[in-house]
């Protein structure tokens, strides 16, 4: 169905991940922007959870082997079908033959992103390993054949011709509808984790005052972040426990960790915070090189976001469905 | 359509303050016009476009219309440049959902005929293009 064309091997199949495998002591995976491909999914009429490409190197292209729906959500990446400029956070119909072009996000409009996902009709098809089609990279397993895809790798739709789907419609994004800034950088609000108060005050008021650069050294697997290092009161010393996605870590250097999506599911570092589920997105979404804040949350704060994120996919369900049923009656 | 449902429609729109009601179906089309108390059915060629030479897009839905999208800070048309039939001009935003304000045929834009951000109903002239 899709034929990738592009040399760069990081792009990679994910769903909405394996949240509950970390009990087996597998990680969990998922796309690093959860809502991009559950909003892909919905102007595509798919399940929420249907696997798509996630694309974090630009540029990226795919070649349609047959007539497909698709829609690329995620970083603004200036997509091209052949010559013709497509809109971000739209669905689209290609021919066979036609080249998907992603270029590299765009930095100058309303929301800095650095990851694309194109979703495909009915879901990219490949196997569910564990209940989940998301590539494990370090199990090796998901996805397709467990690894990044490669130039040349074909990948197909779950259900490209079903029915003719309505196309040529978008999504608001929800980093619009859902804003979160502190001073004018994207913040991410974390809970104190169980080393927070082995911290020095400075270090605490720090935490929460100053911004944290995104290093090279980001991946899938964590984010390296640079700022004023933090300090515990005495050294701390722990065995390695389970951890989960969002987590910060502190190593000995004092400059945090926040393990992302391919976190492995233990670790021994002192954590001072976990950024919430419901703001992983934001933080999945920021590019290397720009600056985050994070901000303070409760447990009931942070419950309340994943319902207000539900409310939007919700509603953008509702909407979608409503003018998909108009179309069909016209 | 028949003449008992047209003067339901008149009598239903002489008790409310809407001064225009127009339906359109395959192969009908009926224009009521209030006047006070009076309605009268308005002419089918008193309400089409002006002359030929140009066109105009219209909102297929009610919405509030931008004209560009909201991630982007340029426009997708101005006036003055060309345009493909289908080429999308503008958007139509309905909460969370984007509708494309489509070209009807191809011509240059001459002008946006209602401002970023407004909200609009079903039919409201949006913008006009000169055709080639």
């Amino acid at each position: 169905m899709i034929e990738i064309l592009s040399a760069s091997a990081l792009a990679t199949v994910q769903d909405l991940g394996r949240p509950g495998a970390l009990r087996w002591g597998v990680g969990t995976s998922g796309a690093m922007d959860p809502l991009a491909v559950a909003g892909g999914n919905l102007l595509l009429g798919n399940d929420e959870g249907a696997a798509a490409v996630e694309v974090p190197v630009f540029p990226f292209q795919v070649r349609f082997t047959a007539d497909c729906a698709f829609a690329v959500t995620g970083a603004d990446c200036s997509a091209r079908l052949d010559d013709l400029p497509l809109l971000p956070w739209w669905t689209h119909e290609a021919k066979a033959g036609q080249v998907l072009q992603l270029g590299v996000p765009r930095q100058d409009g309303a929301w800095r992103a650095s990851r694309a996902y194109l979703c495909l009709a009915g879901g990219i098809d490949v196997p569910q390993v564990l209940g989940s089609r998301s590539t494990q990279l370090r199990g090796a397993f998901g996805g397709l054949a467990g690894r990044a895809l490669r130039q040349g790798d074909m990948l197909r739709a779950v259900a490209p011709g079903a029915g003719r789907r309505m196309t040529d419609f978008g999504l608001v994004p929800p980093a619009l509808a859902l804003p979160l800034e502190a001073d004018g950088l994207p913040a991410m609000r974390v809970l104190p984790a169980a080393e927070y108060d082995r911290y020095t005050e400075a270090s605490k008021a720090a935490f929460w005052s100053e911004p944290w650069k995104i290093t090279a050294q980001s991946d899938r697997y964590g984010y390296r972040l640079a700022g004023t290092a933090l300090e515990p009161v005495a050294a701390i010393e722990m065995r390695s426990h389970g951890i989960v996605p969002g987590v910060i870590q502190v190593p000995p250097g004092g400059q945090p960790i926040v393990q992302m999506c391919d976190a492995q599911p233990s670790g021994g570092y002192p954590k001072i915070g976990t950024v919430i589920e419901a703001d992983r997105w934001r933080l999945g979404q920021a590019p290397i090189g720009s600056r985050i804040r994070f901000v303070q949350t409760s447990w009931d704060e942070a419950i309340a976001a994943l319902e207000q994120t539900q409310r939007w996919l919700d509603e953008a369900r509702r909407l979608v469905d409503l003018y998909r049923g108009q179309g069909a009656r016209s | 359509m028949k003449i008992d449902d047209v003067q339901q429609l008149s009598a239903w729109l002489a008790a409310t303050d809407i001064d225009l009601l127009e339906l359109r179906g395959p192969g009908e089309h009926l224009c009521l016009r209030r006047d006070g108390a009076r309605v009268e059915i308005v002419p089918g060629d008193a309400l089409e476009d002006g002359p030929e030479q140009t066109a105009v897009a219209t909102a297929a839905s009610l919405g509030v219309f931008l004209h560009g999208h909201p991630l982007r800070g340029e426009t997708l048309a101005s006036p003055g440049t060309p345009a493909r039939a289908g080429q999308v001009l503008g958007l139509l935003q309905i909460g969370a959902l984007l509708l494309p304000v489509t070209a009807p045929a191809q011509g240059i834009v001459q002008a946006m005929l209602v401002a970023q951000g407004v909200t609009v109903g079903y039919g409201t002239p949006l913008v006009e293009l000169r055709l080639l």
